[in-house]
């Protein structure tokens, strides 16, 4: 309940910002790193929505992708490797009121941290989450990743990967209340951001998976498909992608696809050449935890301190009945 | 039911008394105790399962807050005693105790359905040791409890009452969450500046926020001297601290909702009450109550933009300085109690003009007129029916104030109607429910539910809605349809009967308003049995003589059939006040039934248009084919074919690119993916613009080696390097070839 006063007033005196409002520091990635585009994307998601910065909270866990909280100048929480998504949860259970984003890695989220990113897309609370993909451990220089390809030469894996990728789409698509879906490539930068503002604005857990370059250890991973157009497929769809004219003369290979769908969904996910890219599943209807377990009492620590003691009371061995401390039965 | 015609009766001429409605006084008595026919089978209400009574429920349970008995026993029967021989005996022990209660509260007995259900179970259990252990087992099984009502003249007070609450209820425990946290808040902020403060930070202060068995470990002299200077930032400006004091206080102290139950009021001041059984009570109210009113939502803007902290004082002071009554929006008084007024007809001593001044006043007012007299009496006197029935037309004035939500129902129909008058409760704006809940006292034969009933059925008193948050239109708005036969003029139902050869009969008979005042002994005397020497073709049904019109009618008179207590049909002649007032009645009707789209002039005034003017151009293209019929033959057989094809839906259209010279260099900036390596290279050259891509500032900041170089290591090979600026650069044509590639 909010007073439409109070609105107005809000409104009439919002503050806005500049993308430099969000811009914390000179990243430290390599050149040519498609971290830099997630940066860029995310800061014109917060200058374009206006997100005050002291109500912005930017979580990760460890990896390259994990630097991202120094560059924006929000609020921010680097943590330790594979719990950014507990972290997260925690404070939005605590500050609803936050808008929280996690950028994850696709060794922190996908091997350390797999069991949080299943249970976190199970719990569904609002944040948006960002998998920065590259295929391989970056800031270790170069050890394979769970979504390393198969027969991927790196420091662990001389004589190749020996395992098939792990596919982050089509696990997340299998977890029970996954609404929101979505993958991006950080080098078509106007996608990348509509994808973006589309999971901020979900209400939900908003799993972006974003393919992104390592021009260090991977140059040449993505040339195909950056060199040829038809090696993307975009999904558009009008409860989905909405492509610019410009966009749509470059990219070609279009497919209709309905966000609702989730079989199809996991078809599509199933995908890898040519590379899906768009919403794959939005479904607004799946509560959020934070939801399901708002009591309706506010939670003030004196209220906190009377459920505790009421029930550390119970095990309480008192002295004598003329204690003048236990509580009057 | 055995029943028998019978004509017989004696009379002036039937004619006479048509015109006149004169009639010897012998016939007065005669026509004591009839009703109409069509409510001869509803003789024993109490026999019968239906909507009544209701029970209003305690408490804040799921489900619906009012609930019929027969649906609760209902759901109590599918859960103790589903369908099957095993369960039978006691199904018919709990339809019985319905039964009872039924019975019970018909005769007026009022209480909880826990008390009655007591009540009656040890009654039956007194007489019949059966009813024991079992229907104790079924009455703990009845998970919801509450008021038992009837059908009379209370029905609609209660049941609107019992909505009220339980929407002001939902009110309150969103108010009470709100304030809760906005108290909380700014406690906080008061706390954590006094915990920064000079006296929050002493060695005493430090000291009590540890506990005992650490606490001879810290040193708190020296905490206390070494933490004010790693404290960033002052405390709060005075001003501050007395708008938040302020806030708080006004907040704790408001009275507009209780403390939620089981926590009492720290200062016990009494909340406000909102009910009343005067507008002009409830308004002067309002307006006692409004400049509190204001500064509690004053208190709660600023409290939210405190947590928030978004309180700009250059900004904001001037705002709140001059923040009154005026500065309320409707949507923040929503958020408020709604003041509802309940009063009766009062004899016909209802003030319409006061209730649509106080519904225009623009305060949240929600208004119960409780009709119990809907055929007033006119100038003439007692039974003698004035002709602008003032209490229907209540409703329909209100609903031309055009902002105010209007239900008009009977009492009988509350229980179908009771999610539209929670929207009237709920809605942003004033409402009035106009209910009739049967004729009483006065000259009442029927018992308050079917008189009711028989009100809504005759078109006497049509049930109708007007909700303003709908939509936009009438057709959105304006709604009838709890009305039975909507299209039709008058409501007609099949009517058996045996005749004089006990042979079953089945005719059609309406029911109109004149049957409606059969049942009402006030109006007797417009009625009289016609003589046995009345030939059967000279009565007509009134529902056609209404349908004719008033010069067609000859010598004939017309009659409604009724019955007595013996179960004996009889047909009755009307008298010509009756049958007008009966079509005043049926023009009220009609004007409703225009408003609510059914035979609505215009639309039909409409269609006769588009319908003539549709036949004049068939016409004319019959017309111009026939010189060249044969010819023209294949063209006609698709005539959508002429008809343009449908464009297909246009696709948006690619920005036009910039003319731009071939030998000019420049970027594809839409698609830079800010990887950062052409700036680091040239960040004069090259720079990026408001959404951080990149674009060639100055050519001349930069040599064409660079714009090469950048072409190349740019990944996406968006660089296009153009031609030379500069013909003296050395090693020009390598990099021209190199070039190449990125043009």
């Amino acid at each position: 309940m909010t007073l439409e006063t109070t609105h107005c007033l809000l409104r009439m005196y919002e503050e806005h910002h500049a993308l430099e409002d969000y811009q914390g520091g000179v990243p430290r990635w390599c050149n040519g790193c498609g971290d830099n585009a997630i940066l860029a994307a995310m800061q014109r998601l917060c200058r374009d929505n206006d997100l005050r910065p002291e109500k912005t909270m930017f979580v990760s866990g460890i990896g390259c992708s994990s630097r991202l909280p120094h560059y924006m100048k929000t609020y921010g929480f680097h943590g330790i490797h594979g719990r950014a998504l507990p972290v997260a949860e925690g404070i939005k259970m605590a500050r609803p009121d936050l808008n929280v984003f996690v950028n994850t890695g696709d060794g922190d989220c996908c091997s350390i941290g797999a069991a949080h990113w299943i249970h976190a897309i199970r719990y569904n609370m609002n944040m948006v989450v960002v998998l920065h993909d590259n295929h391989v451990y970056g800031l270790t220089k170069k050890q394979a990743s769970p979504t390393s390809p198969r027969g991927l030469k790196s420091n662990t894996t001389p004589r190749g990967a020996y395992l098939e990728a792990l596919n982050p789409l089509t696990v997340t698509l299998g977890i029970q209340n996954v609404s929101f879906v979505a993958q991006a490539v950080d080098w078509i930068p106007e996608v990348l951001y509509d994808i973006f503002s589309a999971a901020f604005h979900h209400r939900g857990l908003s799993f972006v998976r974003v393919l992104q370059r390592c021009p260090e250890f991977l140059p040449k991973m993505f040339d195909p498909w950056l060199q040829d157009p038809q090696k993307t497929m975009l999904l558009t769809h009008e409860k989905g992608l909405k492509l610019s004219a410009n966009l749509a003369k470059v990219y070609k290979n279009q497919r209709q696809h309905d966000p609702l769908d989730l079989n199809a969904a996991r078809e599509i996910a199933s995908i890898d050449d040519p590379i899906p890219v768009g919403i794959l599943y939005q479904n607004p209807e799946v509560p959020c935890y934070e939801d399901l377990r708002h009591a309706g009492q506010f939670r003030t620590s004196d209220y906190v301190k009377a459920g505790l003691e009421k029930e550390f009371d119970k095990y309480t061995v008192w002295p004598s009945d003329q204690d003048e401390s236990k509580p009057a039965a | 039911m055995h029943m028998n015609v019978d004509v017989e009766g004696q009379m002036v001429d039937p004619l006479i008394f048509y015109l006149t409605g004169k009639q010897p006084d012998s016939g007065k008595k005669a026509f004591a105790n009839k009703r109409p026919a069509l409510l001869a089978a509803y003789n024993d209400l109490t026999r019968l399962r239906y909507d009544f009574p209701l029970v209003l429920i305690d408490g804040k349970v799921a489900g619906a807050p009012v609930r019929s008995l027969s649906v609760l026993i209902d759901d109590l029967l599918q859960k103790v005693a589903p369908p099957g021989m095993e369960s039978e005996q006691l199904r018919k022990m709990i339809l019985r105790i319905e039964r009872e209660i039924r019975t019970m509260s018909a005769a007026g007995e009022s209480g909880l359905l826990s008390e009655l259900w007591d009540k009656v179970a040890a009654k039956l259990e007194q007489a019949d040791a059966s009813f024991g252990k079992q229907v104790r087992i079924a009455r703990a099984a009845l998970e919801v409890d509450g008021q038992v009502i009837d059908c009379n003249v209370d029905t609609a007070k209660y049941f609107i009452m019992h909505l009220w609450s339980a929407v002001q209820e939902e009110k309150a425990r969103q108010f009470r969450a709100t304030v809760s946290r906005l108290a909380v808040k700014l406690a906080d902020i008061l706390r954590a500046d006094y915990l920064r403060s000079p006296a929050g930070l002493s060695a005493e202060s430090l000291r009590a926020g540890i506990g005992p068995t650490h606490r001879g470990l810290i040193d708190f002299a020296a905490m206390s001297a070494l933490l004010p200077k790693a404290s960033k930032g002052e405390g709060l400006s005075e001003a501050r601290r007395h708008r938040i004091e302020s806030a708080l206080a006004i907040l704790k102290g408001q009275r507009f909702f209780a403390a939620a139950s089981g926590q009492p009021r720290p200062d016990e001041v009494e909340p406000y009450s909102f009910r009343f059984d005067k507008c002009a009570d409830a308004l002067a109210a309002y307006k006692a109550r409004l400049p509190e009113l204001v500064e509690l939502v004053k208190a709660m803007a600023i409290a939210e933009l405190e947590i928030d902290n978004a309180y700009a004082e250059a900004k904001h002071d001037v705002i709140f300085a001059g923040f009154d009554a005026g500065s309320l929006s409707p949507q923040d008084t929503a958020l408020f109690p709604d003041y509802v007024v309940s009063m009766g007809d009062g004899n016909g001593a209802l003030d319409n003009a006061a209730v649509m001044s106080a519904l225009s006043s623009g305060v949240p007012l929600k208004v119960l007129v409780n009709i119990d007299d809907i055929v007033e009496e006119g100038p003439s006197g007692v039974g003698y029916s004035a002709s602008g029935l003032r209490n229907v037309q209540l409703a329909n004035v209100a609903a031309g104030l055009g902002e105010v939500f209007v239900l008009q129902s009977v009492s009988s129909n509350l229980g179908q109607l009771r999610d539209r008058i929670m929207r009237g409760l709920e809605f942003n704006g004033p409402a009035l429910f106009s209910v009739f809940g049967g004729v009483q006292a006065k000259g009442a034969a029927l018992p308050a539910y079917l008189s009711a009933a028989a009100a809504m059925q005759s078109r006497a008193f049509p049930a109708f809605s007007y909700d303003p948050s709908a939509g936009p239109d009438m057709a959105s708005r304006f709604s009838l349809e709890n009305n039975p036969q909507v299209e039709a003029d008058w409501t007609a139902e099949a009517f058996d009967y045996a005749d004089g050869n006990l042979q079953r009969i089945r005719q059609e008979v309406a029911f109109t308003l004149v049957d409606f005042l059969v049942c009402d002994s006030r109006y007797h005397h417009h009625f009289v049995k016609p003589p046995r020497s009345l030939a059967q073709e000279r009565m007509v049904p009134v529902a056609q003589w209404l349908a004719r019109a008033p010069n067609e009618s000859g010598d004939n008179v017309p009659y409604v059939l009724v019955t007595g207590s013996d179960s004996v049909l009889s047909r009755v002649i009307v008298d010509e006040r009756t049958i007008s007032a009966a079509r005043r009645c049926r023009d009220n009707w009609h004007r409703l039934q225009e408003l609510g789209g059914v035979h609505n002039s215009f639309a039909a005034r409409l269609l006769a248009r588009e319908k003539q003017v549709w036949e004049e151009q068939k016409q004319q293209e019959i017309a111009s084919l026939k010189p060249t019929a044969s010819a023209a033959a294949p063209a006609t057989a698709a005539p959508a074919a002429a008809a343009p094809a449908a464009a297909p839906a246009a696709a948006p259209e690619a920005a036009a690119e910039p003319a731009r010279s071939p030998d000019e260099a420049y970027i594809e900036t839409e698609r830079c993916s800010s990887c950062n390596e052409c700036t680091l290279l040239n960040d004069r050259m090259f720079k990026y613009n408001e959404n951080k891509q990149a674009f060639i500032a100055d050519i001349k900041a930069g040599t064409y080696a660079q714009l090469v170089e950048a072409a190349e290591s740019c990944q996406l090979g968006i660089i296009h390097p153009g031609k030379p600026i500069n013909p003296n650069e050395p090693g020009l044509d390598e990099l021209m070839k190199r070039a190449e590639p990125f043009q």
